[in-house]
């Protein structure tokens, strides 16, 4: 019966994809629906925090950094709570990563000021001796894309449904208010981080990616 | 029925349809050889014998060869 | 219409493939030896700028590899197999030239762009999957052109049966075909918002957890389409080739193929353990994982048995010698990897430098050598030359299996140190080390690491150079060959 597969190539590539697909279908699609509704009170990103999150991505911070503490005593301890699927429903795309050469980050906002980034994103070793990660100093000068970010927001608020400008919510509205809000929210930043071209480049209405990054980490609890 | 119970049944069933198929498939391979209906390991020579000139161990009857128009 | 000449196999395309998998091999390798020295010495980051950072490169290093180096020598044993095996020339229609021509070309741009908007920082940063959304169109045309190629030489064929290795190339096209397409569905954000911001940038199709099953689905599998179906679709073809010997048992390797088919992509969970995917999912993720082990050694075995009575070959010809060896390695990640997939072991392994070690020692070990023995045994058939060194492919060989050992040997020790200082605790139940001593101790092997991966890199510009001289000034054969590939000493 077999036999006849390996002469009839297009039967056997429809068995092939037969049994390739099912364990997907079975698998994956069923759990969709429940696997994204978000915790209470979680907020969609502001558009600041999504434009730090495409320098985290740009930067690829995932090569290094995960963002999931499992549920042992061990990682509780050492990084807070232990991970909640609902805590990820807003990630597009997810960023647990797969590899640790560097903390867990999931609640690095917790933990960590605006200020010690500034140092750290400068140079790792005036916080941390032995650090072996890369300064990030490329990220003072380049300017994060706001619009980029606006986009991103108002493409899951229509696409996905993400509740910007729901009541007690994160504020989404026009790209011009959008612009602004991440620039008021940049100005806060720039002062915890204690660097005056910084403070001077956030002044002229020009948001540097490590404001941006900042205010990414920080919103990570 | 929810959801879950019927992906756990699915699983189940698909299981004990995969295992029963894949030890039948056994079974079958074997079993036709040994009656020779079938000699299956013939086709291992694919590998060996594949010049463009040498004879196929089975002609492709669909086969059009360009050349022979 | 056809001229009188004896009608011949043609490997014009097989030619361009093999330039590419020395090419991207070469630049993927020297990629990865430089990053894995970024991490013993960190000052390396500074070299290019923003560019040059562990974090950039590192998709580069996993992308040239995986898409690079490995697809066109998947490409390239491809043309020169499926030709073989189905007895029919590509000469025979212009038609499959003209597609298959078209496929590496656009291939080849398609990389170049795609190494491009990686440096440039433009990705998903969803690992292997990187590609923002306009790379992933040419991808999806590259992959559609392989297919029309395959099935258009298919369905000219004069050998009715499929031989083995086309098994696994109808599968490694399918099943990267759907990988590929569900993962990477995503919305481009400058035409959902109306033309703001970069067009290059897009979102996830999916969210968070439902992501991160969609990419670890991908991720183990395509993966494993790549490494494990297009790898063993080329042993099933060049061992028996170069032994002379036929398949130890073709029956068993239909049971391997669709045991392989059917459970593979039951495991991609096992990327997930612990994490927010449901616990059932995880399960069945770590226990597909080890009925894994079962079709993988039916393949394994079926190619050592195939050299049964002939274990002289393996002194006397070093492809052999390589084949046999990628066939023990291929044992050897496939018993490791379901090891790690049991949920106490990872609990430990996850996230540490046991993972990079275990893919390196299937990549290292399995899948590069495989492909430089299908590259030196097809180089005499397609240049018409003999292979200019013997004595390199053996010092190449010790070299490459050294940094193997060294390689893997010092993962293992660095990633269950690692893994182990961070959940150690002092007698009141406080954690004994800060996240920065569990660093601070693997420099050692972070060392002993880079230098494997100069040793290995070395041994494949030595593989580059033998095929370069091969290519250009070998001795030109005028014989008929066989099996065994003619080398000079």
């Amino acid at each position: 019966m077999f036999h006849w597969l390996e002469k009839n190539p297009f039967f056997f590539a429809v068995g092939v994809f037969v049994v390739i697909a099912f364990a997907g279908l079975i698998e994956i699609l069923p759990n969709f629906a429940e696997a994204s509704r978000p915790v209470v009170g979680l907020k969609p990103y502001t558009v600041l925090e999504l434009a730090g999150k495409e320098v985290y991505k740009k930067d690829n911070c995932i090569a290094c950094h995960s963002q999931l503490i499992r549920p042992f005593k061990s990682e509780t301890d050492r990084y807070g709570q232990y991970s909640l699927s609902g805590e990820y429903a807003y990630d597009r795309p997810f960023l647990w990563g797969s590899k640790r050469t560097g903390p867990d980050l999931h609640r690095v906002g917790n933990y960590r000021t605006s200020d010690w980034h500034a140092n750290h994103m400068w140079d790792p070793k005036s916080v941390v001796p032995q650090s072996i990660m890369p300064a990030y100093k490329h990220q003072f000068t380049n300017i994060a894309d706001i619009d980029t970010a606006y986009a991103e927001a108002l493409t899951v608020k229509k696409v996905f449904a993400t509740p910007y400008d729901a009541p007690n919510g994160t504020k989404l509205g026009t790209l011009d208010e959008g612009r602004a809000a991440a620039l008021a929210e940049a100005k806060v930043i720039a002062a915890d981080m204690k660097n005056k071209d910084v403070e001077a480049l956030v002044a002229k209405g020009e948001i540097p990616e490590v404001v941006a990054i900042i205010a990414y980490m920080n919103r990570l609890k | 029925m929810d959801i879950r119970a019927i992906q756990a049944y699915a699983w189940f069933a698909l299981t004990i349809f995969a295992v029963v198929m894949l030890y039948g498939y056994i079974v079958h391979l074997y079993r036709s050889e040994k009656k020779g209906t079938r000699d299956y390991e013939k086709y291992g020579k694919l590998a060996l014998d594949d010049e463009i000139t040498s004879k196929p161990i089975e002609e492709n009857p669909s086969h059009k060869p360009k050349n022979e128009e | 219409m056809q001229s009188n000449a004896a009608l011949e196999y043609d490997y014009s395309v097989v030619k361009l493939f093999t330039y590419t998998t020395i090419l991207f091999g070469i630049l993927g390798m020297l990629v990865g030896t430089l990053i894995a020295s970024q991490l013993a010495f960190p000052e390396l980051n500074y070299l290019i700028g923003e560019y040059g950072t562990f974090s950039r490169l590192r998709p580069i290093h996993t992308d040239v590899v995986v898409y690079g180096f490995l697809l066109s020598g998947i490409w390239a044993t491809f043309y020169y197999i499926s030709q073989r095996v189905l007895k029919v020339s590509m000469a025979e229609s212009k038609f499959i030239m003209t597609i298959a021509k078209i496929h590496f070309w656009l291939y080849f741009v398609g990389a170049l762009l795609a190494v491009i908007s990686l440096l440039l920082g433009y990705t998903t940063s969803k690992e292997y999957a990187e590609f923002e959304w306009p790379i992933d169109i040419v991808v999806v045309l590259i992959w559609v052109l392989w297919g029309v190629a395959m099935f258009a030489l298919i369905g000219m064929r004069r050998e009715k049966s499929l031989y083995i290795s086309m098994w696994y190339y109808i599968a490694c096209f399918l099943g990267v075909a759907m990988l590929y397409l569900f993962n990477n569905m995503e919305v481009p954000t400058y035409f959902a918002s109306g033309g703001i911001g970069s067009i290059m940038h897009s979102v996830s199709m999916y969210s968070g957890t439902n992501d991160a099953l969609v990419q670890w689905w991908f991720g183990h599998n395509a993966v494993a389409f790549i490494f494990t179906v297009g790898i063993i679709a080329q042993i099933y073809y060049f061992l028996p080739k170069e032994s002379g010997q036929a398949i130890y048992s073709y029956k068993l390797s239909l049971l391997s193929f669709w045991g392989l088919m059917f459970v593979y992509l039951w495991a991609g969970s096992h990327h997930l353990l612990w994490s927010t995917v449901p616990d059932w999912m995880q399960t069945m993720g770590s226990v597909f994982s080890v009925v894994l082990i079962l079709p993988s050694w039916g393949s394994a075995i079926n190619m050592l048995l195939t050299m049964k009575g002939e274990w002289n070959q393996l002194t006397e010809n070093p492809l052999i010698k390589l084949m046999v060896l990628a066939s023990t390695f291929y044992m050897l990640s496939t018993i490791e990897g379901p090891i790690q997939a049991i949920k106490s072991v990872n609990a430990i392994a996850h996230f540490t430098d046991w993972i990079p070690g275990h893919v390196h020692d299937g990549v290292l070990g399995w899948v590069v050598f495989m492909t430089m023995a299908a590259l030196f045994h097809m180089a005499p058939r397609i240049f018409k030359r003999e292979i200019y060194s013997k004595k390199l492919i053996e010092t190449q060989f010790w070299l490459q299996i050294t940094a193997i050992v060294l390689y893997f040997t010092s993962m293992w020790i660095a990633g269950i140190t690692q893994g182990m200082m961070w959940r150690a605790v002092d007698e009141y139940g406080n954690l004994m080390y800060s996240f920065i001593d569990t660093v601070d101790v693997l420099h050692p092997y972070y060392v002993i690491r880079a230098l494997a991966g100069l040793m290995y890199f070395t041994g494949f510009v030595m593989f580059a150079y033998n095929m370069y001289k091969t290519i250009t000034s070998s001795r030109v054969i005028t014989e008929e060959l066989t099996n065994k590939t003619p080398m000079a000493a």
